[in-house]
């Protein structure tokens, strides 16, 4: 079988660390955009790594938003042009720490457009600090004999929140991850699952995507797919959290 | 210029009071000012306005707080604070049934008491004290005619979606225009 | 001509409406309250619904009028005090992607939480820029709720002319009261954009990307521009008075009065009112240099604690050769009544007040 490399049309090139998972993801994103036959899309970029990738949108429009804010930016881009696909695209620290409030209060209103969140269990570009996500016991710049739950709080899971909490309905929440060829294949479905949800004004949907930090977990890409395999996928199950109406069962 | 207190409780609808009279001199095309007692003055249930306008088409209102006030309009005891931002031989309008009779002015104040409840009640309309009070304010110091105070009122109300209660209004003002006739 | 009656809060909304404002956020706080009320069910009426935003906190608002307005939306958002020293890292951003909107500032005075009277002592952080960064905002600084109309109403032409943004800087009391006003018509952008997102990636936000030196001059250029073609103001009496108030607002309506009350007593007062505080009107000053030999002092009339705008009035006399002594009245809480700025003037002139610069 002959191999052809192809690049998405829409996509750029990035400079992030080798190993990281933002490239796939980016990729997953343009893909899916081409096979829903998406003309109009945009997206609204958080502070962090995320920034970095940025360039990887290529021809997209986008929009830097302030650190955690990118979802309230997103609504509104989404409220005067609902003819764009459009999606924030984040790291943890940007949207479930700085900007938890404008996450969950967009999950809250079930604005209609896709929340991407890469997880890394770290604050990545600012040089690995601890974030809500990192793991127990794990060790980081601001948690340098390993991550004291007793004292810093549990790993936080938003996708579990605003899928069991009373009062919200998003159409469709899960986590994916993107640390080998059937982690990625899954969590390609998961966003045209997302996006196809937007084109349809299903809501507001939320991909968190468990992505490799070699530099900043100081291990090998290879470590770091174990890492995620055996360790960081019991703590961050990876599935389905909320299915769109109609595909329950 | 003309510079009007209207003054009382919470509840005496000294605000709306002040408020009809601001829009008979609006609906004329005259420069017209009406500020709300705001922020702290409002704590403690007193309420007060005040009404500006120019009485000639050309004639602006500049300072929009109280300053001199031509008029002042008590209907309750606390009201005569005021009289601090009236001018010498200010036109007093108290409620009678409030303020005594026996209260010691600044010597030339102009004191016209009128029992502002017993005349809402004749009116069948014990909510109207503050119309009387508009009615004998519009009436006796020549502000606006009879005829045009109770077409603006009229308009004010059903503006506002309570034209139903206009005759039972109409009644207070036309006691409030009788008391000072 | 007969006028309406309108609350300055509920006047500022509609007049932005009309002047073509598609997209509001907001969160409540006295006393701007009333703007974000009216526009909750005026949008709708008007078939704007959706495009009204109840955010969850003051931050979230002005990051959405940034989304709507990279999305080509002639955006707003409303406040007071402390909302608006959240919104100011939001301002920056939008200086820095060169976003138009409009934000008022209905404000009210003191510290921290601060207290609901009326006040300008917000001068320093609108004035001079509140966020991270270099940059100013267009500041209109309305005396009567029909200017107030006509800011809200023209802002839009200014914000989007120069790709920047722009402050109603209101006070409590223009935003609590009522005054007879007229109500311009609905207009629409006469010419779109050639910059936003729609989808497409071939606008974009069309800002001037990178940093370094390239950005530091394209500032420069910005600002300048604006400052030439923005600085408005009214002169009463200037030209042979030996004391120029100077005020913006609510006091400069008492000062105006205080002018004609002075001048009936003999003093050769007069007044500057700039109509917008950034740019500020320098030009002013500079024709009372041209006309005007015996000019003795300006008195800045500010409803601050600890006089702010003075610094401006300081400078401006510098840059047009004005070598008088400048003072400043700092009233605090409130507007000051006619009588207290006229004893303010008469203690200047019996040399009992002290100059600040």
């Amino acid at each position: 079988m002959t191999i052809t490399k192809t690049k998405p049309a829409k996509t750029g090139y990035h400079n992030l660390c080798p190993g990281c998972g933002h490239g796939v993801i980016v990729r997953l994103i343009a893909e899916v955009f081409e096979e829903l036959g998406v003309e109009k899309e945009a997206v609204v970029l958080g502070v962090g790594c995320s920034c970095t990738a940025t360039p990887a949108f290529g021809a997209m429009d986008r929009f830097q938003a302030a650190h955690g804010r990118g979802t309230a930016t997103a609504t509104a881009i989404k409220r005067c042009r609902p003819e764009i696909t459009l999606f924030t695209y984040q790291g943890d620290g940007d949207a479930y720490v700085i900007g938890l409030s404008e996450t969950v209060n967009a999950a809250y209103r079930n604005e209609n457009f896709v929340a991407v969140v890469i997880n890394n269990n770290n604050f990545g570009m600012t040089g690995g600090q601890m974030s809500w996500t990192t793991m127990p016991g794990q060790v980081t710049e601001t948690s340098i004999h390993g991550r004291d739950c007793g004292y810093t709080g549990e790993p936080f899971h938003l996708p579990e929140i605003i899928s069991e909490i009373r009062g919200f309905h998003p159409a469709y929440v899960a986590r994916g991850a993107v640390y080998d060829v059937k982690s990625i294949n899954q969590t390609k479905k998961m966003l045209k699952n997302a996006f196809q949800a937007q084109l349809n004004n299903e809501g507001f949907s939320l991909v968190e995507i468990l992505s490799p930090c070699p530099t900043n977990w100081h291990m090998t890409p290879l470590q770091c797919k174990e890492h995620i395999e055996d360790e960081i996928v019991k703590e961050y199950p990876l599935g389905e959290l909320k299915v769109r109406k109609g595909e329950e069962g | 210029m003309k510079e009007i207190i209207f003054a009382g409780f919470g509840g005496q609808g000294v605000l709306t009071g002040g408020l009809i009279i601001a829009d008979m001199a609006a609906k004329k095309g005259l420069s017209t000012v009406w500020m709300p007692a705001y922020g702290p003055t409002m704590r403690g249930g007193k309420a007060n306005c005040v009404v500006k306008f120019g009485e000639t088409a050309e004639e602006k209102v500049g300072s929009p707080i109280m300053e001199e006030a031509d008029i002042l309009v008590a209907m309750n005891v606390p009201s005569l604070d005021y009289l601090a931002f009236c001018k010498p031989g200010v036109k007093v309008f108290a409620n009678a049934h409030a303020v005594p009779a026996d209260y010691n002015y600044p010597e030339g104040t102009e004191v016209t008491a009128i029992d502002v409840a017993e005349l809402a009640a004749q009116a069948e309309n014990i909510k109207g004290q503050n119309l009387v009070m508009v009615g004998a304010v519009v009436k006796k110091c020549g502000l606006f005619t009879e005829a045009y105070a109770e077409e603006s009122m009229c308009k004010f109300f059903a503006g506002k979606g309570k034209g139903r209660f206009n005759d039972a209004n109409v009644a207070a003002l036309r006691l409030g225009f009788a008391a000072v006739s | 001509m007969a006028k309406e009656l309108m609350k300055g809060n509920v006047a500022v909304a509609e007049a932005a409406l009309r002047g073509g404002m598609d997209f509001f956020a907001g969160y409540p706080i006295t006393p701007s309250t009333e703007t974000l009320e009216y526009l909750s069910y005026r949008m709708d009426e008007i078939g704007r619904k959706g495009r009204f935003i109840q955010a969850e906190n003051e931050i979230s608002a002005i990051n959405m009028v940034m989304g709507a307005s990279s999305a080509g939306a002639r955006a707003m958002t409303a406040s007071s005090g402390p909302g608006i020293s959240l919104k100011a890292e939001g301002f920056s951003y939008a200086a820095r992607y060169s976003l138009p909107y409009v934000c008022l500032n209905v404000q009210r005075w003191g510290n921290g939480l601060g207290s609901l009277d009326s006040g300008q002592a917000d001068y320093f952080r609108d004035v001079k820029g509140s966020g991270q960064g270099d940059y100013h905002r267009i500041v209109y600084a309305p005396a009567d709720i029909q200017e107030l109309i006509d800011s809200a109403y023209e802002a839009w032409e200014a914000a989007e002319r120069y790709r920047i943004g722009v402050c109603i800087f209101s006070e409590a009391f223009l935003g609590q009261m009522m005054e007879a006003v007229e109500m311009p018509d609905f207009k629409k952008r006469k010419e779109p954009l050639d910059w936003g997102i729609d989808g497409t990636g071939t606008k974009g936000l069309k800002y001037l990307p990178g940093s370094g030196p390239h950005i530091s001059a394209f500032n420069a250029e910005k600002y300048a521009k604006v400052e030439a073609e923005m600085q408005r103001w009214e002169s009463i009496q200037t030209e042979d008075a030996e004391y120029i108030f100077v005020a913006f607002g609510l006091p400069s309506r008492v000062c105006k009065d205080a002018v004609t009350r002075l001048r009936a007593e003999g003093d050769k007062a007069g007044i500057i009112r700039p109509k917008l505080i950034w740019p500020y009107p320098w030009k002013a000053f500079e024709e009372v240099k041209a006309v005007n030999p015996h000019v003795k002092g300006f008195i800045s009339i500010e409803t601050n604690d600890l006089g702010q705008m003075v610094e401006d009035v300081a400078l401006a006399a510098k840059r047009a050769g004005l070598d008088v002594p400048v003072y400043c009245y700092a009233h605090g809480p409130g507007t000051p009544g006619v009588r207290r700025v006229m004893e303010k003037y008469q203690a200047v002139t019996s040399g009992e007040e002290k100059e600040r610069f």
